[in-house]
């Protein structure tokens, strides 16, 4: 017989943080090496209950394990957050594109997150830190709903003072133990020690975020073409064939799932 | 490898369903009465029976007939069943299951479901292994395709408007051509002419007189069939993209969608629709996968968490299976995922016609109110 793409392979959840309320990393074990490039995504199974789809947050160059980073929201992330370690997942893929790191080489680039977004962006910069010297500077702007929703809060300080990084952080509501900004992500899109004529931006975050971002950056100079969005959509095969995921011309589970601003464009309603 | 064409009298067409029973699991057409009559407005007499295709073992053979025109399944139910198993995980012991399934033999499917193959196969097919759905092709790959001409056509019919003739050429094993005291036997691929050698007794070189016949038979069904669809006036397959991206705000969308009631009828019996959700269960100790056919213009297709849904409105589905058709797999394979079958009209409850709200943007496009 031969391969079958709908059957998933056991992973075992070695570790679980707890990264807020409502996000978890869990550590995943599988049952053979699995490969994956940073944005490129994978869909996780909850035996007996159904899949969903989730970009790694942990670094591509590691094999043999694999870390994903997962809010509560519904059926089977609810569940997902009920387990413990040692118990059994599946998952299949790595589906879709992932980030085109060699276009990036001898740019400025502007990584803006926001909530759990940093997940997939946290493998990018696992990806980047190990490649540095390809890349002029790495300017990080992530955004979460107030300080208790940071996720990674342990390294978002070490990654801050690596050369060449430069990261700002900010909270929609902000409390008394915050010191940093206040207000959306847009709010800390400004003055920014970047080249726009040879930067690159790469987005990733709810789709209202990614929507006003996408603004903001044409607003400040930036060309569609330098603007690189990470799409959701509603999913199921990952390969293509489902239909759920259609955009314009393009399935974002194969086409994508990052795309330029250029080629959504001209799409309607790519934000809903 | 050159298509031979052979004469096989009435009396024989049984003996050769027969042979091909040794090899395969055959469906053969049946007429059926349906409530479903969709009577012509305009006066021309034409068919409104419905035929099924049952399996050869289970009918009487008397009940056997030639089919005027395709049946009321999609040809696609034989290679992606509605609901079917696609895996089975994380068994504590692995089960090994004996799926052998004798290879199916499909009589009396016409050319528009030969057309949907094409969508089908593009979607479920590929060059590589990763992208195969392997049950489908596993099923693809085996069965054996016996089309036939449409001698007739239903008030829904409108293949030719899209340029594809009620006729086979291509993607068959067997084409069955009706004359008047049997049939033209097209032999079309290598497992075909092996079924035909086994019979050559039963088939003999057709006739140049044979063959013109059948060109003039062919030819006044086209002539039949292009004035009916005359009168529906259908834009032609070349504006189809156009139409559907410059009718994206037509209120066309809304006008129709009143009186759908959200059974799913169009996008289940459709040729060319191929979406389908993953869904899990659990079966004891197992949990097995199951690929469940879905599709756009039911509520939950675009459903994420937190529930957003990129068609929440009805108008958008409707819309959005209009986009999927005539702008996607246009831009995607360079042909529409339409064939012309009509079954989508015949289904619906709610009397939304697909050549009338095509012909409605084309309308709105080129020719605006004055
Ligand atoms: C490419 C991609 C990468 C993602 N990466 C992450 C990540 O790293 N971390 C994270 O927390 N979330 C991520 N998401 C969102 C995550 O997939 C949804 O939160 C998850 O599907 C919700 O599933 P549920 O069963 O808990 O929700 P329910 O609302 O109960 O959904 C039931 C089913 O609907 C479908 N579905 C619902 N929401 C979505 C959605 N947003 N996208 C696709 N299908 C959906 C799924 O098939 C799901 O099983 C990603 C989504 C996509 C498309
Ligand atoms: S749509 Fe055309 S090919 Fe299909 S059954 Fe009708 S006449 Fe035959
Ligand atoms: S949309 Fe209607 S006419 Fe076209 S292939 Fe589907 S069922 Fe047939
Ligand atoms: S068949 Fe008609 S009523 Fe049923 S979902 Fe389709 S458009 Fe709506
Ligand atoms: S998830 Fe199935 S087509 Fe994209």
């Amino acid at each position: 017989m031969m391969k079958n793409i709908y059957q998933p392979v056991e992973a075992v959840i070695e570790n679980i943080i707890q990264e807020t309320s409502a996000i978890k990393t869990f550590t995943l074990k599988p049952k053979t090496d699995f490969s994956f490039v940073t944005g490129q995504f994978i869909e996780l199974t909850v035996p007996g209950l159904g899949e969903a789809p989730f970009t790694p947050s942990s670094d591509p160059g590691i094999k043999e394990r694999m870390d994903v980073t997962i809010m509560k929201t519904g059926a089977v992330t609810s569940k997902l957050h009920e387990m413990q370690k040692g118990q059994v997942v599946g998952i299949r893929g790595p589906f879709g594109k992932g980030y085109p790191l060699h276009k990036f080489k001898g740019k400025d680039l502007l990584i803006v997150g926001g909530g759990v977004g940093l997940a997939p962006l946290r493998s990018l910069l696992f990806s980047l830190f190990s490649t540095i010297d390809n890349y002029n500077k790495v300017l990080l702007r992530y955004g979460s709903r107030t300080a208790n929703d940071i996720v990674y809060k342990g390294s978002i300080g070490e990654w801050a003072k690596r050369d060449k990084f430069d990261i700002v952080t900010s909270v929609d509501i902000g409390d008394p133990s915050w010191q940093g900004n206040v207000g959306l992500v847009t709010t800390i899109l400004k003055d920014m020690p970047i080249d726009l004529n040879n930067a690159s931006a790469i987005v990733c975050g709810p789709p209202i975020m990614m929507k006003f971002v996408t603004l903001k950056l044409l607003d400040l100079g930036f060309k569609p073409k330098d603007i690189y969005l990470s799409m959701e959509k509603s999913m199921s095969c990952g390969l293509g064939k489902c239909g759920h995921c259609r955009l314009g011309k393009f399935y974002i589970c194969k086409d994508g799932p990052v795309f330029t601003y250029e080629e959504l464009k001209d799409i309607h309603d790519i934000w809903d | 490898m050159k298509m031979e064409t052979y004469f096989l009298s009435n009396e024989d067409i049984l003996k050769f369903y027969d042979r091909i029973v040794k090899d395969y699991q055959l469906y053969v057409p049946v007429k059926t009465k349906t409530p479903i009559k969709i009577a012509c407005d305009y006066g021309f007499s034409l068919p409104t029976d419905d035929y099924i295709l049952k399996e050869y073992s289970a009918v009487n053979k008397e009940e056997i007939v030639f089919n005027e025109y395709r049946p009321i399944e999609p040809v696609r139910t034989f290679f992606n069943q509605y609901k079917e198993e696609v895996g089975e995980y994380f068994a504590q012991e692995t089960i090994e299951k004996d799926k052998k399934e004798k290879p199916v033999a499909i009589s009396g499917i016409k050319n528009c479901d030969i057309f949907s193959l094409k969508i089908q196969d593009f979607v479920f097919l590929g060059k590589d292994d990763d992208i195969v759905d392997p049950f489908y092709k596993k099923r693809r790959q085996d069965a054996l395709i016996i089309s036939g001409d449409c001698p007739g056509f239903k008030e829904a019919c409108f293949c030719r408007a899209f340029d594809i003739n009620p006729y086979c050429e291509q993607g068959f094993d067997f084409n069955l051509s009706v004359l008047n005291n049997g049939y033209l036997v097209d032999v079309n691929s290598k497992k075909a002419n092996l079924i035909a050698g086994s019979i050559r007794d039963l088939l003999t070189p057709a006739t140049l007189g044979q063959l013109s016949g059948r060109s003039a038979k062919r030819d006044a069904v086209i002539r039949k069939l292009d004035e009916h669809l005359s009168h529906h006036k259908i834009p032609k397959k070349e504006v189809l993209q156009e139409i559907v991206k410059a009718g994206h705000n037509s209120q066309i969308w809304h006008e129709q969608m009143r009186t759908c009631v959200e059974c799913g009828g169009c996008i289940f019996m459709c040729d060319t629709c191929h979406c389908f959700l993953l869904s899990d269960e659990i079966s004891g100790n197992n949990s097995k996968r199951l690929r469940v056919w879905d599709g756009c213009l039911l509520k939950n297709f675009t459903r994420v968490a937190g529930g957003g849904n990129a068609l929440k409105m009805r108008y958008m589905r409707l819309r959005n299976r209009y986009i999927k058709k005539f702008d996607f797999f246009i831009d995607n394979i360079g042909f529409q995922a339409c064939c012309g079958c009509g079954r989508c009209i015949d289904v619906c409850p709610g009397r939304i016609d697909i050549r009338n709200i095509l012909r409605r943007l084309y309308d709105e496009k080129y020719l605006p109110a004055s």
